[in-house]
Order: structure tokens, then sequence, then C-alpha cells
């Protein structure tokens, strides 16, 4: 209990109850934020608008400090924890009412590599900010790659590589979506330390993301610019 | 102060922040310093180096007379920078220059004065060229061995040929071995059973054989004779050592030690294996690049000890796996991606000539055996050296460098693993990061009060708050070197040091709420001032950014993250000494470790730097033929452990970043660690309205 102030969340307006959910985000406080989600709904929010207004919202000022160096790993590891918890209670609920889908992806780190901490960063962000992420693990070959896409029908596909070694693999994947006619379908993003753009470039990747606040703002710019062009 | 953020940990131009010119200039890579930048096509490598703060030699100033300035291209594509190096890509060079490095037997070279940029190269700037030497501190230290080596000398008479008996001459030498000495069953090699005859007769039947093993005969001489050399080597990714040794006495006649030359086809390890992936002729090149140097420094050595390189009868060498697989011209491919196969884990013993060693012409090189696919003889040969099994006290050893292996374990048991720690101990990575060389930060106080810092550079005694500028000094009492950089050991000084001082948040921010003026702001992001434009060689300031911090956090967490699984697979929470192996932990001062949570907890007197143990380990096999079988056994039975995918690895390393630590104590810093923050101060530029202090 607090001897400062005690908030009674029932009292807070809901603009209020909103900047508190970004707030207790941002630091990573998970009991607080199921608290809040349940205040939300039981308001009347629809698991959109709170999804939207609350979790996505709070995610995006952590992105952005990440981003910035003012946040790091185990912050932004905090802050996905108790957005997980957020959405254990919203997941179902927007499957009922069909909300629609900022987009989702499927993500795996390259064959033989078996470093996942950077790609772990990224789909916790990414489902942060509202996508559904298929997480492969570490280690994927193109038939695993394949395999989850025809399962999945992703929106993206994200591939990490921490190796210099393990990063020329990721031109047999997206070779072999050419092959497969499926390379059009998908937006490939890439990452991992020993990358940079002109490597994405040369093996025909949509984009280069150093890090999980750029995979998050690059995601979202390509979406946009799918749905765009679908509609 | 633009040049200031330019060390971002992403960026592909990480190094020193000299230019800023747009991102279509060419790229220029300088080995073996790793430092980088775009130019624009036009600009000489001498000056594209000096902009980079890299010293290289010249004299005439560009008139094609004294040849100081000579540099190499280094042709390949090299994915890590994500370039293809053409000697194309340098303006031809003029007759007056082709004639120059003509006349100074350097026809693969170009003067760098005069060869302007004309696209992405790599520049290999040979040890003769640059204007500050490498400082390499690879000692063989003292240790007592007990001397059995392979390799023996033993005469025998040997019964003369008579007509009617045809044992022939080589039988005849064997039945006098084993009549003398007890040898049976011993095979020679061809080259000395070329000389046996003439040595036989010669020495009037009496004649002093080398015997390798107590299998082989490698040379036969007449008469007696006395003498016999081995050199102990160890192969690291950045410097190659050689211990030349009496195999009699044991001692070490010369030490030699020089740069690996495979740096200019890759800094780092995976680097090379890429190399390798990406260039036909890769494996074979950086092959001929290792054989080549420890031709030399074998050659060199033995002039040092008024002997020849073929006086040099058995050769030991350690190294990483990487390192093994390419003096053995095997192609490490298998290494850069898991599973990390080995071709063979064991020890081997060859003949030096069949790798094109320039040693006695019958001398076989041992090779010690490795633990893993990362772990590898070098760290076989800490052990034989460390021997943590023979003793009862619970020891962890660390062998710093861009992958940093971990043996954990006393006489009942050994744990191993190895931590991907990165670049940045040894100063990639580093906006203003360098290689401990002349000039490099390694020392750092931060003064509690006014937050400025006081450092001190290799190649000078004195600390800066001693330097003297003032025009009336005599020019011997002006520091001999200003600051060009900071090096490994002088990070890790500077971070601890400002988080001594409350300066650096223990989640790694800069403290916006510290007095010093020495913190600069980006927006909310925070530089340190370490040192001053004029205590620098460009004329600039030296600051750790944030991105620094940053990149060491991770590699310290990678570090204690790899030594924590260690330990809770061991189930100890304590360990009783820790071992600081490899040079780079020969330069860290224990207590610095400890505050930045590189190791964990430890009685500071307790943790012990041993140099360069891995060496050492590969003397000890040259001298002790025991050793060797020892070596054999302990590879088998340290138990690895490949800490990147263990279950707990992810949380271990997240809580690992935090300086010194996010959960685990450290009662032995108890005095000297800052009191814990009551609240982190808020930030100033994005006001967050604080609704409540806490709640339950």
């Amino acid at each position: 209990m607090s001897e400062a102030e005690e908030i009674v969340l029932s009292e807070l307006t809901l603009e209020d109850l909103y900047e508190l959910m970004k707030e207790d985000l941002y630091d990573g406080l998970a009991a607080e934020i199921v608290e809040e989600v349940n205040e939300a709904l039981s308001r009347g929010q629809t698991p959109y608008e709170v999804l939207t207004y609350g979790l996505v919202g709070g995610m995006e000022i952590v992105g952005n400090d990440f981003r910035d160096g003012i946040l790091f790993v185990p912050e932004v590891l905090m802050a996905a924890k108790a957005m997980k918890a957020g959405m254990f209670i919203l997941r179902p609920l927007l499957a009922e009412t069909g909300a629609q889908k900022i987009g989702s992806m499927v993500i795996g780190t390259i064959k033989g590599d078996i470093h996942d901490i950077g790609k772990n960063l990224v789909a916790m962000m990414m489902e942060g900010a509202g996508f559904e992420v298929f997480d492969l693990g570490i280690n994927n070959s193109a038939e695993a790659y394949l395999e989850a896409i025809a399962q999945h029908n992703p929106d993206i596909l994200g591939m990490s590589a921490l190796l210099t070694t393990t990063m020329p693999y990721m031109k047999v994947v997206i070779d072999t979506l050419k092959e497969k006619g499926i390379r059009q379908d998908l937006i490939v993003l890439v990452g991992g330390a020993p990358l940079n753009e002109a490597f994405a470039e040369a093996i025909e990747a949509d984009a280069y993301c150093r890090d999980a606040a750029v995979a998050v703002e690059t995601a979202k710019k390509f979406m946009q610019i799918r749905k765009g062009v679908q509609i | 102060m633009s040049e200031l953020f330019l060390g971002s940990n992403h960026s592909s131009e990480q190094s020193t922040g000299a230019q800023t010119s747009g991102e279509q200039n060419p790229l220029v890579v300088f080995m073996p310093s790793g430092r980088r930048g775009r130019f624009a096509p036009g600009t000489t490598v001498l000056q594209a180096a000096r902009d980079l703060g890299l010293g290289i030699e010249s004299i005439c100033g560009g008139r094609l007379t004294c040849g100081k300035c000579k540099v190499r291209v280094e042709e390949g594509e090299f994915a890590k920078h994500g370039m293809k190096s053409r000697a194309g890509h340098l303006t031809p060079a003029s007759e007056a220059e082709e004639l120059l490095l003509h006349t100074m037997h350097a026809d693969d070279c170009r003067l760098s004065c005069t060869a302007q940029i004309t696209d992405d190269l790599l520049i290999f700037v040979p040890e003769e060229s640059r204007a500050h030497k490498q400082v390499i501190r690879k000692a063989a230290t003292d240790r007592i061995i007990d001397v059995d080596p392979a390799i023996r000398q033993v005469y025998v008479q040997v019964d003369k040929a008579d007509l009617g008996e045809h044992r022939g001459d080589w039988r005849r030498v064997q039945d006098a071995l084993e009549r003398e000495w007890g040898l049976t069953n011993l095979a020679i090699d061809l080259l000395a059973l070329r000389r046996l005859q003439l040595a036989l007769r010669q020495g009037n039947w009496g004649v002093t054989l080398i015997i390798w093993n107590e299998r082989e005969v490698l040379d036969i001489k007449p008469g007696y004779v006395e003498g016999i050399y081995g050199l102990a080597v160890d192969v690291g990714s950045t410097t190659v050592a050689a211990y030349l040794c009496d195999l009699r006495t044991g001692a070490v006649l010369a030490t030699e030690s020089t740069m690996n030359p495979q740096i200019s086809f890759g800094e780092d390890l995976m680097s090379r294996v890429s190399y390798a992936m990406m260039n036909e002729d890769g494996t074979e090149k950086m092959h001929d690049a290792i054989i080549k140097t420890l031709n030399k420094l074998a050659a060199q050595a033995a002039y040092a000890a008024g002997l020849r390189g073929r006086d040099i009868h058995e050769c030991v060498a350690v190294g990483n796996t990487t390192m093994i697989h390419l003096l053995l011209g095997i192609d490490p491919r298998e290494l850069g991606g898991a599973p990390f196969a080995l071709a063979n884990r064991d020890a081997m013993d060859i003949k030096a000539r069949d790798l094109g060693l320039k040693l006695h012409p019958a001398a076989y090189l041992h090779v010690l055996p490795s633990e893993a696919g990362h772990v590898g003889a070098d760290n076989v040969g800490v052990l034989i050296a460390e021997e943590p099994h023979r003793q009862p006290e619970i020891e962890l050893i660390v062998d710093i460098g861009t992958n940093a292996e971990i043996v954990l374990g006393n006489d009942k048991w050994l744990l191993s693993a190895s931590s991907p720690t990165g670049p940045a101990f040894e100063g990639a990575q580093i906006s203003a990061g360098m290689r401990a060389a002349p000039g490099a930060i390694e020392r750092v106080r931060v003064d509690r009060e006014s937050g400025r810092a006081n450092f001190r550079v290799i190649g000078e005694t004195r600390w800066s708050d001693e330097w003297d500028f003032s025009e009336n000094t005599a020019a011997y009492e002006q520091p001999q070197h200003l600051a060009s950089g900071i090096c490994g050991s002088g990070i890790i000084e500077a971070i601890a040091e400002l988080f001594l001082a409350g300066i650096l948040l223990p989640d790694g921010r800069f403290n916006s709420a510290h007095k010093t003026d020495r913190l600069v702001w980006e927006g909310r992001r925070g530089a340190y001032l370490l040192a001053l434009p004029e205590q620098t060689i460009s004329g600039k300031a030296i600051y750790v950014t944030q991105d620094d911090v940053r990149n060491i956090q991770l590699a310290k967490a990678a570090l204690y993250a790899g030594a924590k699984i260690l330990m809770k697979r061991a189930g100890i929470e304590r360990v009783e000494r820790i071992v600081l192996a490899g040079a780079f932990g020969s330069f860290i001062d224990p207590l610095y470790a400890l505050v930045l949570g590189l190791i964990p907890d430890c009685d500071p007197q307790k943790v012990v730097a041993v140099g360069n143990a891995a060496g050492d380990g590969a003397r000890i096999a040259l001298l002790n033929r025991s050793k060797r079988r020892e070596a054999q056994e302990l590879a088998v039975r340290v138990h690895y452990i490949e800490t990147a995918v263990a279950p707990d690895f992810q949380d271990e390393f997240v809580d690992a970043i935090h300086i010194p630590h996010a959960s685990d104590a450290y009662p032995h810093l108890a005095a000297i660690l800052p009191p814990p923050l009551e609240s982190t101060p808020v930030d100033t530029a994005r006001p967050r309205r604080r609704m409540r202090q806490s709640r339950s």
C-alpha cells in the first residue's frame, strides 16, 4: 500500500486510467496492468479500445525511449511482460469480437544461429504494437519458415542472425520464397548484429531493422503501404 | 558536437566519427586497427587514415622518395563490412610509385600518400608503416614444470657392418637402441634414414639419435652431440606468440610475438570463417598467412637464441578452434553455425613439413585437443597451466576475448562454456575505441565531487592531471603520447568509475541529476566528456557515449550470464577464486571487473590475472609429455554447457545488464558501492506525471 496517495481506479477519469496504464506499462507492472485492463473493460470500453489507447499506446512510448537509449533491454522486457499480462485478458475477447489486427508475423533465428535474445525482443515489441506473432524459435531452415508461412499466412516474415557466418542463409530462404512464388505476398524484415542495410538490399529483403523499436516502426510502415494498396 | 553521437552501436561505421560524409562515398576499413569510415573519392589513403586518427609513417610528404607510408590492399569480399575490396579501387600507380615500391621489394603494396580512393577498400597497414607500433604483452611466465619432453637424445654404439651379416644399418641401430636403452618398435623418418649410413661411418659407428615419443627416429648425427629444442606457439586471433625452449632444461631461450596476419581477412573469428565461406581460396589464404607468420617467428626466435630453424625438433600449438582449423588448412565453415562441429576434437601429431613449417625437416607439430565447437586447445592449455582439477577450491577461470571461455570447477568436477561477448572489450563497438597501443586511455579515475576524469594513456607514465603543456616546459617533460582513444581496460575503468561517482545509474543511463560539468546532452541522450580536446592527438574531445555504455553492458552481461549458468548447474552461489586469463585479463583491475559486474562477487584479493595461460599451457605440453595425456583426458572430462540454449540464459543475461547486477549481491564491494538510489531520477525532457509512489 502506498503511504503517499492511494489511487482508486474506479475514481479515475477514463483519460487518467489510460494515462496510468501507459505509466505502469512503462514501469513493467504486470499486476497493475491486469487491474487496469479489467477496470477499462468494466466501463464498457471495447477490447480493441483498451488495446489501442492503453497497451499499444504505452508500448509506443517504451519503443521510442528504447530507440533513444533511455530504456534498455531489461526495462523493455519488463514492459513487454506487463503487456503480455494485459493481452492474456484481451486476446480471447478480441478474437470473439473479430477486431481487425494490425498484422501478423512469423519470426525465427536463421539456421545455425542459436542466439535468440534479440529476436525475442522484436517478437515482444511486435506483440506490444498489436501484431500477432508466431515465434519459431531458433535454428530455422527454409522448410521450417515455409511450413509456418503456409500455416499462419502472415503479412511479415522476420529473420534474425547474430553470426556473420549464418546470415548468408537468409538469402537461401528468400530465394526459396521466390521459387515458390510467394515472395511478393510477404514483407521480409531482417535483423541482427552483423547485418546492415546493404546486406538486406543484396539479399532482396524488404528492410533491415537495426533494433526492436525500428522493427516495429518499419513493420507498421509496410503494413500501411500494404493495406493502402489492397484497398 | 555533431561528431559526438556518430558512435551508434548499430551503424557499421562506428569508429572514430572523424568524418560525416554521405552514405554513397566509398567505405575504407583499415586493418589491423579496424577503424573505418566513408571518404569522398579522390581522398588519399594517408589522409583517410589521418582523419580516422590512425598514424601512418610518412617522411617525404608525398614526394615519392621515402616509401614509409606503404600499405596493402586486401582483395576479396568481406561480408562483415558489406563490401568488395579490389586493388583497382585505388587510382592506378604512377611509374615513379611502381619503381619505388619495386626497389623496396614491396610490389604488392601502394604508397598511401599518393593512392586515391575510388571505391570500397580494405587496407592493411604493415607493422613497419605504423606510426604507433602495437604493444603486445605476451611473455612466458614462471611456472614450475617437470621437464620430460617428447623429444629425447640418445647416443649408441652400433655394431659395425660385416660381410656375411645382412641385418642392414637401420636394424643394427635398432638392435643397439634396444640393447642400450630398451627402446623397441621404433620407426625412422625417411629423411633420417637418408642420413643414417653416412652418419654411422663418420661417427665411427657411434651416433646420436633424436627420438620422438619413443616411437620414431627424427634425426641421426655422427658421434656425440647435444642440444634439443622445441617451440611452443599460441595462435591467438589477434596475437601470435612463440616461445623457443631448451628441451633439456626447460629454459625459455627466446620469446617472439606478432600480430596475426589473418586480421586482414576478418577482425573476429566469425568474420574469418565467413571469409572462408565467401572466397574459394579463403581457407588457403588464411592458412598460408599463419604458416608464414609461424615460420617468421620460428626463425626470429631461433636467431635470437643463436640457433637455426632446423634445430627446432618439435612444436606444440594451442589456439581457439577456428585458429586450429586454419592452422591445419581445414575449412572452418562448420564452426560458423550450430551445431559447431569440429573436424577433430582430439590431440594431433602432424609432420610439420606437411604444413610447410620450416623447422627440423622431420619435426612434429603437436596440437592440443579442444573441448567443444567454441572451446579450443587454448582453453585446454589454460587448464593444464592453471590446474583447477588439482585443487579443492572452487575456481572460476575466465579467458576474455571476442568470445569468452569460462571454466568452473575443482578437483571433483569441471564445467565449461563459451559466451559471445563480442569485440567491445577489444575497443571495437566503442565510439573512441582502439586496441591497446600507445595513446590508448587505459586507466581512468573520476573525481567523486567534480565528476571530472583523470586518466593515463599507454606509453605515458604520468596521469593526465600532471600533463604540462605550457610553452616553457621542456619537451621531455611534456607527455610522450596524447590520448588517441580508449582501449578495453580503459572503457571498463571509465564505466565502473562513472558508476561509482554516481554519474552513471545502475541501469546504464547517464544521471541527469548529477551536477558535473562533464555530462553533455543531445536531447535526452547523454555522453561523458572523458578527454578534453587539448589532451587528444586529434584535437577532438573523447567521449563515453550512451551506446558505448550499452555495448559494454551487453558484453559483460554475456560473460556474467555464462558464468552464472555454470554456477547454477554446479549448485553453488559463490566462487572462492577467480582467474582472469588472456592478455586482456592482465590489464583489467580486478576491482573494476567486480564493480562493473563482469565477474561474480569474490574477494578482490582472490581475483588474479595469470597472463597468457594458454601460451604457458603450450609450453608445459612441450616440456612434459605426460601433460599431453592429461590435456587429452581433461578435454574429454570437462562438461561443456551450451549456455545460449539454456532456458534460463535470457533471464540471467537480462539481470546481468545492470551494474553491477540487478539481483546478485556483491558483499565484497559493500564499502565502495554507491548507496542504492531512493528513486530513479525522473526524465527531465519528457515530463511524466507521477500519480503515485508505490502500490502494493
